[in-house]
């Protein structure tokens, strides 16, 4: 017996046509005859190959301009790209992706062998690609990576034109949204050879799939164009006609730029966003990043020191810092996990793992945690020091949490603010006592973060360690990989033991808070990778 | 002459090279790698990438290929923008950097000359203090200030350019102006200060009861011996003008090469900061060789042929 879980994409978005269809013309804006949209960058666009891609200015132009098999949405919903429908087999190992008839923009077929061609290339150890590690479950990834197998034993095969075999050396239930990201579209072949070391660094020297192809890009100019891709399947649905990117460094620039209409969107800083949070152009659009406090407990004082760590939790008021101090619509977490990350039916992860004490304040219980953990310790005192990053953000993040943990008595904290780079070094060497660093979500699955804090974990830079929680992790990713709810149970339990145990300390989500000009509508935000979707954005009327 | 210019050209060659081994070896001492997403990497995943651009290898090894790249016309290629050569991506910016730097020089300086000469010609009457008081503005207002004052008012409020990009001069001017305030000040500052001591020395008085016009001795024997001491820091203000763009290229989201530099260092992209440290070596010595052949040209007393016999 064989069980076969197929999505009918067709019927899903047949039905939703003629919901739209129903609802009536008097409702739907008016657009407007200039269907252009001036969008905004603050850096550059770096590259435009799929294998290279690592930042969200060329992840979020290729997600426009390229399709992959499925496409991410508003909320993270999948619908179908490439792929009409997929099948996955009771295992949860084999994945079949049946391709619909699509075209490149020089009119040649998109087929399974691209995808094949794509994939390999992003693995083989020559392409030196920094996110081929997405394809950690996809069978043969790590001899092939390393080198020591040939490209064509990775485990994807184009069977015909238009079916795609994948095969997993174990299940993986959040593959789908991996086959949405840029590290999986297609590549062709030929062009990719044709152009060679020149592949994807100018607008004319790569071909597109998506809704939107790119032009006046010469590989390092501050302004380019995604352009309407006729010759993209769905091209009726596609309503602007070009998307006028312009990189913009200066806030200040960017807001005069977006009162005087010359670009549609900004997105506001913490002193902008204090002016302009009840304007009724801001939107506030939730991160998948989330900054937390890491304890050294590789030795010294915070190992086996529950206390010490829940005590400096307890003593930081998040509230506050992220209301007066931070003020630009980042919050208070819920937990380590990002709130509106991954979400099981209408339950938000963040709300099913809730641990009211992992992130609350309550200064009376930290000054009793903190004189029992000084006691276990047997010191009386003890000075410790607090690592970040020299931005802005890291340095407001320092100076609130030394003024909160001031409040401890015995406790001495001293801080010390350096760049991204050397607060990575030393965060990877252990040389700190506590340290403020962040995660971003690839992928809008919960193990994308909780997979952080096993044991073994390179980036478990305090090395806590849990039993419970490495068997909860292993269990999601292997015995329960295959079955949604046991896992779904596994993470949350994961999640409890992290925040119980206060491995970590969250101190804040952030948000990016953006002003839209009201004539722009249909635009798809997501949380993770790149961000955004024009396919079915349209400009009103706004004469 | 030329015995002279050739020795200058060596020096700057061997300069040059001592330029490029001590920031390579300074720069390799960063910490970090030029990896975009390294805090997504585990080490060993790092350690296979690197190895890849050869960054694995003994930091001499590496030394010697890129020097020896360099005498080839390779440069490398940026890690920023992933394939791109650095030729290419100096190249292709460069121009809006040289093309505002220019402009603000010659707005800046021939203006200041003229304005510190009258200043000092008005010794003391209201002329005088109006041309003071605008170079002490220009002085002491941070160019960025201007930047955005002018691009509020002239740009937001009264339409008249534009408030940023790049694409035609209506897209230089405010860039301009706000880049040749500081030259125009220092300019103007320095040449009135030397034309009061000129003005006032015996040859002038000489050349004045000779009978010559009032102009003409302004301009054939005041003005031509106070610029000597202004060509001094015409130079340095040239290259300040070039390297320090990086704000205003930034306020008018300008296209240049100011801000590759700072997020090169920043991301450890090691071509682009090699190729834009040598970039910016050239121009400062190419300018200081022009200072000393221009010093010859207005003072025949410093021609250089003469010093070396």
């Amino acid at each position: 017996m064989k069980f076969k879980k197929t999505i009918a994409f067709g019927t899903i978005s047949g039905a939703s046509l003629l919901l739209l269809a129903s609802c009536g013309h008097q409702n739907r804006p008016r657009l407007d005859s200039d269907q252009t949209l001036h969008w905004v960058e603050t850096a550059d666009l770096p590259t435009m190959d799929p294998s290279k891609s690592t930042d969200v200015v060329s992840g979020g132009a290729l997600n426009n301009v390229d399709e992959g098999l499925l496409r991410i949405g508003q909320g993270s919903k999948l619908r179908p790209g490439v792929a009409k429908s997929y099948e996955v087999s009771k295992d949860g190992k084999t994945w079949t992706f049946n391709l619909r008839h699509s075209k490149w923009s020089n009119g040649t077929p998109v087929t399974a062998a691209d995808f094949v061609y794509g994939w390999r290339r992003t693995v083989t150890p020559k392409t030196a690609a920094q996110y081929a590690y997405l394809y950690s479950h996809v069978a043969n990834f790590e001899a092939v990576n390393k080198g020591k197998k040939s490209p064509s034993s990775l485990g994807v095969k184009a069977h015909g034109k238009h079916q795609l075999i994948v095969t997993l050396s174990k299940p993986q239930g959040y593959f789908k949204y991996l086959v949405a990201s840029q590290a999986f579209l297609p590549q062709n072949q030929q062009v990719v050879k044709k152009y060679g070391a020149k592949y994807a660094t100018a607008a004319d020297k790569a071909v597109y799939n998506g809704p939107f192809k790119l032009t006046d890009w010469n590989g390092t100019n501050d302004t380019w164009t995604l352009k309407k891709n006729n010759r993209y399947w769905d091209a009726k649905a596609t309503k602007l006609k070009a998307v006028k990117y312009q990189v913009i460094k200066d806030p200040g620039t960017w807001l005069s730029l977006y009162q005087s209409g010359k670009v549609d969107e900004l997105m506001t800083d913490g002193l902008q966003y204090r002016h302009l949070k009840n304007s009724p152009d801001m939107h506030v659009r939730e991160s998948a990043s989330m900054f937390y406090l890491e304890f050294n407990q590789r030795n010294g004082f915070f190992k086996n020191n529950v206390d010490a760590r829940k005590a400096i939790s307890l003593a930081i008021n998040r509230q506050s810092f992220t209301h007066n101090i931070l003020a630009d619509g980042s919050h208070k977490p819920k937990g380590f996990v990002p709130a509106g990350l991954a979400k099981k039916g209408h339950t938000d992860f963040a709300d099913a793992a809730y641990v009211k004490s992992g992130t609350a304040y309550n200064l009376t219980e930290a000054r009793a945690l903190w004189k029992k953990a000084l006691q276990q310790s047997g010191q009386s005192s003890i000075t410790l020091n607090l690592l970040a990053d020299d931005t802005p953000n890291g340095k407001k993040t320092i100076e609130f949490i030394q003024s909160q943990l001031d409040k401890l008595p015995g406790l001495k904290l001293t801080t010390t603010a350096v760049p991204f780079n050397v607060r990575l070094t030393r965060s990877n060497d252990g040389d700190f006592d506590m340290v403020v660093g962040g995660w971003i979500a690839d992928f809008p699955d919960a193990i994308s973060f909780s997979s952080l804090f096993t044991s073994n974990n390179a980036y478990n830079r305090g090395r806590w360690q849990n039993k419970a929680y490495d068997t909860a992790i292993k269990n999601a990713e292997g015995k329960d990989a295959n079955n949604p709810d046991s896992r779904w149970n596994d993470l949350v339990s994961a999640e409890k033991t992290l925040m119980e145990q206060q491995g970590v300390a969250p101190i804040y989500q952030r948000s990016q808070p953006q002003m839209l000009k009201p004539y722009v509508h249909g635009l798809q935000y997501f949380p993770t990778g790149a961000q955004w979707d024009f396919s079915r954005a349209y400009i009103s009327s706004h004469q | 002459m030329a015995k002279y210019l050739l020795k200058r050209v060596f020096y700057l060659l061997l300069t040059l090279f001592i330029v490029i081994t001590v920031t390579f070896f300074l720069m390799k001492l960063l910490p970090g790698t030029p990896l975009q997403n390294q805090q997504k990497l585990s080490p060993a995943q790092q350690h296979l990438i690197l190895k890849q651009y050869g960054l694995t290898k003994p930091i001499w090894q590496q030394y010697l290929i890129y020097v020896g790249g360099v005498f080839q016309g390779n440069f490398g290629t940026s890690f920023q923008f992933s394939d791109q050569p650095v030729s290419y991506l100096i190249s292709s910016r460069i121009g809006p950097s040289l093309l505002l730097g220019l402009q603000a020089m010659i707005l800046g300086v021939v203006p200041g000359i003229l304005v510190g000469a009258l200043g000092a010609i008005k010794k003391n009457t209201w002329v005088d203090t109006t041309t003071t008081i605008i170079s002490i503005l220009g002085i002491s207002i941070p160019s960025f200030v201007l930047a955005v004052l002018l691009q509020y008012f002239l740009g937001l409020k009264l339409h008249l350019f534009p408030i940023a990009d790049w694409g035609g001069f209506a897209y230089t001017v405010l860039p301009t102006l706000a880049l040749a305030a500081s030259p125009f000040a220092d300019t103007a500052r320095f040449t009135r200060t030397e034309m009061v001591d000129v003005l006032n020395s015996d040859y002038i008085e000489l050349a004045r009861a000779k009978g010559l016009s009032k102009w003409g001795v302004i301009y054939h024997h005041a003005l031509r011996n106070s610029l000597i001491p202004v060509v001094t820091i015409i130079g340095p203000l040239a290259v300040n003008i070039m390297t320090g763009s990086m704000v205003i290229e930034n306020i008018f989201s300008i296209p240049g090469i100011g801000e590759q530099f700072v997020k090169s260092i920043l991301t450890n992209d090691y071509p682009t900061i090699m190729a834009v440290t040598i970039v910016y070596s050239v121009m400062l010595m190419v300018v200081l060789l022009i200072t000393d052949i221009v010093y010859g040209i207005i003072d025949p007393r410093i021609r250089i042929s003469g010093r070396s016999n």
